[in-house]
């Protein structure tokens, strides 16, 4: 009689007990036509706060793609995008979400005749309401506003779009780095500038004056919550760690876009609750952690757990990685609560693709300092020029400058026909290998220097 | 064809072969820097008014190696070609490099550049790609100030509002020699080959534009109107930052067809576009930013009072282009986010079409002459004088 194989996989409880806010939040997206919300489509930057406080619905492009493509129901929306044209090299997070405005437009045009298709209303991918108005924010990958563009023509051009549009930070003074210089300030200058115009569009777009005491609070709490997630991270740097990456995946749809409120707050305090408890116990994320290691890369919301499950099968923590640790409202002493728009402008601008190289190296070192890391992995995102750009030369340096291994592994955000899962596999065992070389030969030589 | 005109365009093919060639010597006769520009958007006025020669970077030929382990693999061969032309010190000839266009795989590679040259200035603003919103222009009109501040410090030339007018007057030159050129193939003339309208068009990117206009007013002194024939007539549309193979020509009037217009960086769209004369010169060289995306939309830039599949069925009408060939550089993003509206376009108003994707290395000549040969029989189908004639032959 064979016995179930414990996990080597610990996940945080608390993230468990978070998940109906996600559910919840879904569920308020699909029903607001029927509640006659108004609904905005966006993508990019977390713009939610703004949406909450003029009392709107939100649904974010790629959170809705990956939501279907982490529970595997994205293949109707991505059949419907090929059907219309999309190559398939084309981002797949825009390819699934250009494919639920086509099932959208098409649910909507069906329901106008009367008709009702159980089929369609049972498939994830085409519950998606169709919007009031568009929202475009997108930094770093220059295909973001294309994309909106592209919805926008693919709903029949009457539906209202906004951009926003975020500058590079390509740092070319010599004062130009992280948080810092003329090109910095003048970009988050322009940027809140734009907000001010979003909001006096959305005020168009609602009929009714924008309440900005309701954003205030807003951003009290997220700032709260993101001071709260900066800590429980900073205490991963311990040995074990108590968290992985991939506790911090399961929270980006909370930091990222779920309502404002003491829920999230709540939800974050018991997080690092739990951390800290983990901390002082020793008890650690995975079993037997031996390596620690650096995720670079966006995520593949496709193999979320495989993928937890291949690093911890080997003893591997993955402690930190350029999605989860430098983005998402990562830097809460830039927001004023009380005049909150340019710390947002700032945070819009700081997403991990928007940096020249040097920067990226620069808060790449960082964490794998602060974390004390082992190596990395690079998840060569086929369809995501954004995040794959610097890798190779990242790799490069990494390795010249700290003398950090690094493999990379080839796969999706949202297509999982990208996935190379036995090459992952065979590299990440040579690496481990490699680091075991060089842990000897480190004893060896701190215990000749000894003698 | 008379003696100078052979003379002259076999010039510009030459340059157009052999950009490094022309710089170097360029170089040794002037002793002046050159500038490298990335495609598609920077106005190269600022850098010719500081006496500079600016040369658009074009894609190596050369098989790319050291570029695929600088970029990933499924990055664009132009971009991949500029990582690779960097680490093999194609690249070390030009003594600063400019960039306005927001493109993130063009930016990973110079991004590359900057690494691989730290020595040269990589400068890059970026213009917003947001056509339709107020602050744009304003945002647009502050980079181009941006960039002749730039000019001045890397090249040490104050820049006159004066020697902007002349290069601006030089530039737009320059361009209405080619457009009548590309009028006249619109129209009928088909003296020069498909090939031999690119290397007209590469050779500007690279040469002083008074020398190329020199060169080109001699091919067209004795230039003599060519009717073309009745093999069938194609619109090429797309193919952004470089050039396509000119084997590909070759494959499409090899399988019957003629290619009257296009809509290709390295063809009417790099020429559509003047600056405006009358206008204060740093204003204009804003203004034609905005300008050029109302004559020929590009999916690089969003704007929704323009629309890329309307330009091209007015081009389609005013050249009796028969069908259309949409050349996509595999990996273009922006070309890929618009490619089913050209579609849907096409396909509402019954014109046939065919999206050849292109590679860097490589191009599957058999695979692409079946697709050919079978539209160019469908138009055929389609046509009844075209049937009587086939019949009849």
């Amino acid at each position: 009689m064979s016995s179930a194989t414990p996990s080597s996989v610990n996940r945080l409880k608390s993230n468990d007990a978070g998940r109906h806010m996600i559910a919840d939040y879904w569920d308020r997206i699909f029903t607001a036509n029927e509640r006659d919300a108004q609904l905005v489509w966006y993508n990019g930057a977390a713009l939610n706060p703004i949406f909450q406080a003029a009392g709107l619905e939100w649904a974010h492009g790629e959170a809705f793609a990956a939501r279907l493509s982490a529970q595997k129901l994205e293949k109707s929306a991505q059949l419907a995008a090929q059907e219309y044209g999309y190559v398939g090299e084309l981002c797949s997070y825009a390819r699934t979400h250009l494919g639920t405005a086509l099932l959208a437009r098409q649910a909507k045009e069906k329901y106008s005749k009367g008709i009702v298709d159980d089929a369609e209303r049972d498939d994830l991918a085409s519950r998606l309401p169709m919007p009031n108005f568009i929202v475009n924010c997108y930094a770093g990958c220059s295909t973001g506003q294309q994309w909106d563009e592209i919805t926008h023509r693919i709903l029949g051009k009457e539906t209202p779009i906004f951009n926003v549009s975020l500058p590079f930070l390509w740092s070319n003074r010599p004062d130009a780095g992280y948080l810092k210089g003329q090109e910095w300030e003048e970009a988050s200058d322009y940027v809140a500038a734009q907000l001010y115009k979003l909001i006096d569009f959305i005020e168009v777009q609602t009929g009714r004056p924008f309440d900005w005491d309701a954003l205030r609070q807003g951003m009290k709490y997220i700032k709260e919550a993101s001071e709260i997630r900066r800590e429980a991270m900073a205490m991963c740097a311990n040995l074990p760690a108590p968290a992985t990456f991939w506790d911090w995946i399961a929270s980006v749809a909370h930091i990222n876009f779920l309502p404002a409120g003491p829920e999230l707050v709540e939800y974050f305090s018991n997080i690092r609750d739990e951390i800290s408890h983990r901390v002082a116990s020793g008890e650690s994320a995975i079993k037997d952690e031996k390596y620690r290691l650096y995720f670079d890369g966006i995520m593949n919301w496709n193999k979320l757990g495989t993928l937890a499950r291949v690093f911890a099968e080997r003893k591997v923590a993955i402690v930190a990685g350029r999605y989860t640790h430098n983005a998402f409202w990562q830097e809460p002493q830039l927001i004023d609560t009380d005049d909150p728009i340019r710390g947002m402008a700032q945070h819009y601008l700081l997403c991990p693709t928007n940096h020249g190289f040097q920067t990226i190296k620069h808060f790449t070192k960082h964490d794998c300092e602060l974390y004390g890391l082992d190596g990395i992995v690079f998840h060569s995102t086929r369809t995501c020029r954004a995040f794959t750009g610097p890798q190779q030369m990242l790799a490069k340096a990494m390795q010249k400058e700290m003398g950090l291994p690094s493999i990379f592994f080839e796969g999706d955000v949202a297509d999982e026909s990208f996935y190379k899962g036995e090459l992952l596999e065979s590299r990440l065992e040579a690496m481990l290998e490699t680091i075991d070389v060089r842990r000897s030969r480190d004893f060896i030589a701190s215990s000749a220097s000894n003698a | 064809m008379g003696h100078d005109t052979k003379n002259a365009l076999q010039i510009l093919k030459s340059v157009a072969n052999n950009p490094q060639s022309y710089i170097a010597n360029w170089k040794e006769k002037n002793s002046l820097p050159v500038i490298g520009i990335f495609p598609m958007n920077f106005p190269v006025e600022i850098i010719a008014a500081t006496g500079a020669l600016p040369v658009i970077i074009q894609d190596s030929k050369e098989p790319i190696s050291e570029g695929n382990s600088l970029l990933a693999e499924f990055y664009c061969g132009y971009t991949r070609s500029i990582a690779d032309q960097a680490a093999k010190g194609m690249l070390d000839i030009f003594d600063a490099f400019m960039n306005a266009d927001h493109c993130i795989q063009l930016l990973g590679s110079v991004d590359v550049v900057r690494e691989l040259l730290p020595d040269k200035p990589v400068y890059f603003e970026h213009l917003i790609a947001a056509m339709d919103d107020s602050w744009t222009k304003t945002q647009v009109q502050e980079k181009i100030e941006a960039f002749i501040i730039e000019a001045e410090r890397v090249t040490g030339q104050p820049i006159s509002d004066e020697a902007l007018l002349a290069c601006i007057q030089s530039n737009n030159k320059n361009r209405q020699l080619l457009r009548n050129i590309f009028a006249a193939r619109r129209n009928g003339d088909a003296q020069f080959s498909p090939a031999e309208l690119q290397a007209m068009i590469v050779s500007s990117m690279i040469m002083d534009k008074n020398e190329h206009s020199a060169l080109l007013e001699s091919v067209l002194a004795d230039a003599v109107a060519k009717p073309r024939d009745q093999r069938i007539r194609l619109h090429l549309s797309g193919h952004f930052c470089h050039a396509p193979r000119v084997e590909l020509f070759e494959l499409l009037e090899d399988c019957g067809a003629v290619i009257v217009d296009d809509d290709l960086y390295t063809g009417a769209r790099y020429i559509s576009t003047d600056t405006k004369e009358s206008m204060p010169p740093r204003m204009a060289l804003a203004d034609w930013y905005f300008a050029r995306n109302e004559t020929i939309p590009c999916p690089t830039r969003v704007q929704k009072t323009v629309d890329w599949d309307s330009y091209l069925l007015n081009a389609l009408d005013n050249s009796g282009a028969e069908g259309v060939i949409v050349v996509m550089a595999k990996f273009c993003e922006a070309h890929m986010f618009y490619y089913p509206e050209l579609r849907k376009t096409l396909n509402t108003h019954n014109i046939p079409h065919l999206l050849i994707e292109t590679e860097h290395e490589g191009m599957p000549v058999e695979t692409i002459r079946t697709r050919v040969e079978a539209m160019i029989e469908r138009i055929r189908r389609k046509s009844p004088t075209r049937q009587i004639t086939q019949e009849s032959a």
